[in-house]
């Protein structure tokens, strides 16, 4: 999601200024030095000049028509005008033979010549040239941009020297420099180190997600040597909950369920496989070119025994657990819709591209045409994942080899060739039986089985029923969503993606503009996956370690360097620091794409320890924090919420793995009588709860859990009030609150050593003298309040009590934010 | 920025937290209206041009209402009842069908404007003056999960905003204690979610659902929307208490957006609790009302009950309200025992109807509210088995009423078997952007930047249906 990346908060936020703005500085003809900043303009642009624009102008003044050779659509072509000359003088607008032409203006031919403007319209205009005529580039949509294949991200990646900073001790990695060398230039500093509570807690969250414990808190502040927070760092990375974090996140971008979603929505009950797959594999730092492979090609790579052969064919999971139109009655056109989803999630999570535009035309945007398109259908079309396509279709899902369940397919075939043995047999023998009473030269094949004997057909009857009966129920063993190899082809152009109308047959290739140097060749042996994620691991790749050190750079931040994380293309968004994501990318390739490196190589920097409060000068200059002077104060994701409220209670239970799904494989969540089966009252981490497309879990809906069917790599934060309905009201939070007072209510202590604690172990920190006044007070008047009831015991007062103050500190801000 | 617009901007954001339903984009598109500082935020934008209706009432009729047995009478299906369709069948059709298949029912006409209605409706047929029938509609999809996704999304193949997401975005809402969009005892099968959902819009603009099609609609409610365990006194002491530690919590950690809206919104939660229930206490209406809209027979009660919170709703500023018809067992999916079946659902959701547009049109609520019905597609006219219609995409009946939509009129039309729309198609892109139109949106205008490319709820198609508007 490009410039809406941020929150509902944010929108309102623009709204706001707008409305702000247009208080404080009423009315036009306003002098130049208060002209709006620049996210106001943009949004002004946006809400105001561009329809007008667009409605009125660029018909005859735009891509299609350059009347009087003047196009307006992008500042540059303003500026440098037509025939006439320059269209606007920027903060000029009586200067401008823009504003004089719908002024109408005598000296100006009228313009629009049909009608004129509105008042309206003309003040937009008007303000819109004086305030300095803001024009986003991504909105400017002239060819020199359009389609450039020299646009920064399809470049080959270059190793950048680390810059010189002028106060070197602010800088404590080299990536420090990068953010310093910046700051510096608009002569800011960075924000002090943070606390160590507050820095624990930070990074336990990060790359955990769970809060840190009373005891980790307590070493980690008795811990005076320098390399205690390295130390720290490494025992995170190191411990399981770093994968269930981790693997999460890469699940957002694998748009990770347990059921299909669209229209019919029934249970993916083999998914939990790939889940637990890659939480494995980020517990393993599994390099990433390896981890990228597996997913695409895994049944294609050779191995060594049968566990390494499951767990490759396992992560191919990643093509085939997309959302599907399952009942579409048209078979071609759902192949197409699946190949179409695969390669879109491919282009997205990989490489930052939308290919999926050029299924029907070539990119408006970016320099990938529809043949680019259809060269890597092939690929995905050449790749089997659906077992058939008959309404209602089925997806694949293949056996897990293993000894065990070779045995129990060998045993099953066995059993049937047995009985057609015995059918062979019984008919040779009846055959010869037969032939002798006739006895005229006949061969024993020309004896049809009608005319055998009733006794033998009722037995071979009986006999191939026993077969039939056999095939249908083949053993059970384990299978897992996966795809393998099909037909190779290449396939032909669909024109404006219809698969009635076909052009050209396209060769499997991969797009020019993304070039390695290398020759990918596909060859009619196979459907070329592997060639493709060789391609796309190459260190000569343009996209995909930089698309990936974003990525982690985003889920540490909340922002990526490139803040469109799933779009590098001409209209995703311009790195903030081109050379830090250069210099990050190349650090990926030398580890060998350890994804753990790259944290330490992040969490370790001076940037990442940086406290969340800004000087007034930093908050004055950089109010959004692009230049990174300070930590960003971010909101817990849904799945962290839920777990530090489960861990905080003392009730997580933090096993690994496996299926939570109450739903057969493949059976409907909802049949028409809308009856919810699955059950989310389990005291698991979240990325083992069931996510069901078009049904979330209600806690992580409300939460801003992505889409399970879009890959998203930048997830919202809303601030909602429904959310606040949910803190308060819910089941949920009342249990939490509950358990929590109970644990409470059971320690050794009086009130106050019980507050003291309930504030150590929810918010990682000491309280204030006065949070324990005011929650002691607030407690009594709990305490009396509830105990008046007459059907309330002194017990269940207190209780009640309790957990109303828990649940207070449970809701708040402190809990559920990170500084 | 100056220090004087950074003080003013956090003052704005202390009350920027938002309720149920979100700022509207439009409030951007709009004139860039004088404002004195520390106004109120702009909850009522302008739309992009003058609105006919304010707001969308949506009878869903889950499973596809045959139109043929209802508004679409053809007197040819009925002569030759048992003879093969003199015309070829669509490529790709949701089932094997047979021969043509008359009605059951009986037609008259009815009202100034001679509308011929089928036996099914006697309640809704005194209406008829007040309703603009299409019956050239048309759509994508034969099967059920498609056709009711591109219904609500523009989109059966990709997940997409529903359409009372984008108005929300559009139009925001004219009571911040309430959601700009509720969606009533909806289905959870085919699309379930989605068909609310908000996509890649803020979350802000999704439906909220109360109940689902499983529920009762005497026991559907938002969800959290109230606490049973603790008294409000209590509560209110407890949220007291809760904004004393997140405002010191906030001077301690300086100024931050998020932080000071999260304060703002529990207190906004604090008032929803009070205004959602009495919304949908129906006990405050008098006997005449509950009668006319059938609460008073168990037949008609349930949905009755459903078309009366929707006026309730209305009232109080909801942008976009839909109410599900969706049994639980039968729907409107008639592939057997047409006469039954239909004549069952009818019989549900008539009186309701009948009465919710008699009581909107007493209220003057009728004029600015655009009421919709209709199915994810029709029925055909030939006969699947030997009492029942498949799936027909191709040519059905919707009808609208209020808010800016001529009164007694007709327009399109299907052949003279009723199998494909002939006369002025209106596809269910053309419908949406009509729907928009009306509301003051521009369906073009309407737009979402994601993932590379501005997304509308049309995607690349519709036409507003300028006939029909009045």
């Amino acid at each position: 999601m490009r410039s809406d990346c941020g929150a509902i908060i944010l929108r309102g936020l623009c709204l706001w200024m707008a409305v702000g703005i247009a208080a404080i500085f009423p009315g036009l003809g306003r002098a130049a030095d208060e002209s709006p900043s620049p996210e106001v303009a943009v949004r002004f642009f946006e809400t105001s000049v561009r329809p007008i624009l667009v409605e009125h102008c660029q018909k005859c003044h735009g891509a299609a028509k350059q009347w009087a050779g003047l196009r307006l659509d992008s500042r540059e072509a303003i500026l440098q005008g037509g025939e006439s000359g320059p269209a606007a003088v920027v903060g000029q607008p009586q200067e401008s033979r823009l504003i004089l032409a719908i002024q109408h203006d005598p000296n100006a031919s009228p313009m629009p010549p049909d009608a004129k403007l509105s008042d309206r319209e003309i003040a937009v205009l008007t303000q819109w040239v004086e305030q300095g005529l803001a024009f986003p580039a991504s909105a400017a949509v002239n060819d020199a941009r359009k389609r450039d294949p020299n646009h920064w991200s399809f470049q080959p990646i270059v190793d950048p020297p680390v810059p010189p900073v002028q106060n070197a001790d602010a800088a404590q990695s080299p990536l420090d420099r990068f953010i310093l060398s910046k700051l510096e230039a608009s002569h800011l500093q960075p924000t002090a180190p943070t606390d160590k509570r507050t820095l624990i807690r930070r990074v336990t969250f990060d790359l955990t997600g769970l809060p840190p414990t009373r005891e980790a808190v307590t070493t980690f502040l008795a811990d005076d040597h320098p390399d205690a927070y390295a130390r720290l760092v490494e025992e995170l990375l190191s411990s399981p909950a770093y994968g269930e974090r981790w693997g999460r996140h890469w699940l957002d971008v694998a748009r990770y369920a347990d059921s299909n979603g669209l229209d019919e929505n029934v249970a993916h009950g083999n998914a939990w496989r790939y889940r637990d797959y890659v939480i494995s594999a980020l517990n393993a730092d599994e390099p990433f070119d390896q981890f990228l492979t597996e997913q695409l090609a895994g049944d294609l790579l050779p191995a060594e025994d049968d566990a390494q052969r499951q767990r490759q064919l396992i992560a191919t999971g990643f093509l085939a657990i997309g959302p599907k139109v399952l009942a579409e009655v048209d078979a071609a056109k759902m192949q197409m819709d699946i190949v179409d989803e695969q390669l879109e999630t491919v282009g997205r999570a990989f490489m930052g591209m939308t290919f999926g535009c050029c299924r029907c035309h070539d990119h408006k945007f970016d320099p990938i045409s529809t043949a680019n398109y259809y060269g890597l259908a092939g690929i995905f079309k050449s790749t089997r994942a659906m077992e058939h396509y008959k309404k209602v279709a089925r997806w694949q899902e293949l056996p897990l080899p293993s000894p065990e369940t070779r045995a129990m397919l060998e045993a099953h075939a066995a059993q049937i060739a047995e009985k057609q043995l015995a059918i062979e047999s019984l008919i040779a023998s009846a055959r010869e039986t037969a032939l002798k009473a006739k006895m005229d030269g006949a061969q024993a094949t020309d004896i049809p089985e009608s005319e055998l004997p009733a006794a033998v057909q009722t037995q071979l009857a009986a006999l191939r029923k026993d077969v039939a009966q056999l095939e249908k129920s083949p053993p059970e063993i384990p299978t897992a969503m996966a795809v393998q190899e099909d037909v190779v082809a290449d396939v032909a152009i669909h024109i404006r993606g219809n698969p009635l109308k076909l052009g050209d047959v396209v060769p499997r290739h991969v797009p020019e503009v993304l070039s390695t140097g290398a020759q990918v060749q596909f060859d009619g042996t196979s459907s070329g996956r592997l060639k493709l994620a060789e391609w796309m691991t190459s260190p000569q790749h343009p996209l995909t370690a930089r698309v990936l050190v974003n990525r982690v750079w985003r889920w540490h931040f909340g922002r990526g360097i490139v803040a469109s994380t799933d779009n590098f293309g001409l209209l995703g968004d311009a790195p903030t620091h081109p050379e830090l994501l250069d210099w990050l990318a190349c650090r990926l390739l030398d580890s060998g794409w350890s994804i753990k490196s790259l944290h330490r190589l992040i969490v370790l920097s001076g940037t990442y320890q940086q406290s969340s409060q800004p000087t007034p000068e930093l908050l004055s200059a950089d109010p959004e924090n692009h230049f990174w002077g300070r930590f960003p104060v971010r909101r817990l994701e849904a799945e962290a919420i839920r777990d530090a409220l489960l861990t905080v209670s003392g009730q997580l239970d933090d096993s690994f793995g496996g299926s939570l799904l109450k739903v057969k494989n493949r059976a409907y969540f909802f049949d028409h009588t809308s009856k919810d089966l699955t059950d989310y009252n389990l005291p698991r981490r979240s990325v083992y709860l069931p996510i069901v497309r078009n049904n979330l879990y209600d806690v992580f809906q409300l939460l801003d859990y992505p889409d399970a069917a879009i890959p998203t790599g930048d997830r919202t934060t809303t601030t909602i009030a429904p959310q606040a309905l949910m803190l308060l009201n819910s089941e949920f939070v009342t249990q939490i609150s509950q358990a929590l007072a109970t644990r409470l209510l059971a320690e050794e202590s009086d009130d106050r050593g019980r507050l003291q604690s309930l504030i150590e172990q929810v918010y990682a920190r000491e309280p204030t003298e006065a949070e324990l006044s005011q929650l002691l007070s607030f407690l009594q008047e709990l305490q009396h309040e509830l105990s008046q009831s007459s059907e309330t015991t002194m017990a269940e007062g207190q209780q009640q009590a309790w957990a109303c103050v828990a649940q207070v500190l449970l809701a708040s801000n402190e809990f559920v934010y990170i500084q | 920025m100056s220090e004087g617009v950074l003080l003013h901007r956090r003052n704005l954001l202390q009350r920027a937290a938002v309720g149920f339903g979100g700022l509207a984009a439009a409030s951007l598109l709009a004139d860039s209206a004088p404002s004195v500082a520390g106004a109120e935020p702009l909850t009522t934008p302008a739309p992009h041009f003058p609105a006919r209706a304010k707001r969308v009432i949506f009878l869903f009729m889950k499973g596809g209402p045959s139109h043929l047995d209802t508004f679409d009478p053809k007197p040819l299906l009925t002569r030759d009842h048992g003879q093969p369709l003199p015309f070829a069948k669509p490529r790709v059709q949701f089932a094997p069908t047979g021969n043509l298949l008359k009605s059951p029912w009986q037609f008259q006409q009815y009202g100034d404007s001679g509308t011929w209605v089928s036996d099914l409706f006697p309640h809704l047929s005194q209406r008829v003056d007040d309703l603009c029938f299409i019956h050239s509609m048309h759509g994508t999809n034969p099967a059920h999960g498609g056709a009711v996704l591109k219904l609500h999304t523009g989109s059966d193949n990709f997940v997409r905003p529903s359409m009372g997401s984008w108005v929300s975005y559009g139009l925001g809402t004219d009571n911040q204690n309430l959601p700009a969009f509720i969606t009533i005892c909806p289905t959870l099968a085919h699309g379930g979610v989605n068909n609310w959902g908000s996509a890649f819009l803020p979350a802000t603009y999704q439906g909220t659902p109360l109940g689902n099609a499983s529920v009762p609609s005497d026991q559907a409610r938002v969800k959290f929307i109230s606490n049973t365990h603790l008294p409000s006194a209590v509560q209110r002491r407890q949220l007291e208490q809760l904004r004393l530690f997140n405002e010191a919590h906030l001077a301690h950690s300086g100024p931050e957006a998020s932080l000071a809206a999260r304060i703002e919104a529990f207190e906004l939660a604090f008032r929803m609790q009070t205004e959602m229930p009495e919304a949908e206490d129906l006990t405050q209406e008098s006997q005449a009302t509950q009668a006319l809209y059938g609460m008073d027979d168990p037949v008609t009660a349930n949905f009755g009950r459903m078309c009366l919170m929707a006026r309730r709703f209305a009232e109080r500023g909801v942008r976009f309200i839909q109410v599900t018809h969706s049994d639980s067992k039968v729907q409107w999916d008639q592939h057997s025992d047409l006469e039954n079946g239909h004549a069952k659902n009818a019989r549900e959701v008539d009186r309701p109807i009948a009465g919710l547009l008699a009581d909107l049109k007493a209220r003057g609520l009728l004029e600015d509210t655009l009421v919709w019905w209709g199915g994810e597609f029709g029925r055909t006219p030939t006969v699947e088995g030997s009492n029942g219609r498949d799936h027909n995409p191709e040519g059905f009946t919707m009808w609208l009423a209020g808010g800016g939509v001529k009164a007694g009129y007709h327009h399109g039309a299907t052949d003279d078997y009723g199998f494909y729309a002939t006369h002025d198609k209106v596809h269910i892109h053309d419908l949406h952007a009509t729907l928009l139109h009306l509301l003051g949106l521009d369906h073009e205008r309407l737009t979402y930047r994601y993932a590379g490319r501005d997304f509308r709820l049309t995607d690349v198609e519709g036409d507003v249906v300028t006939p029909i508007i009045a």
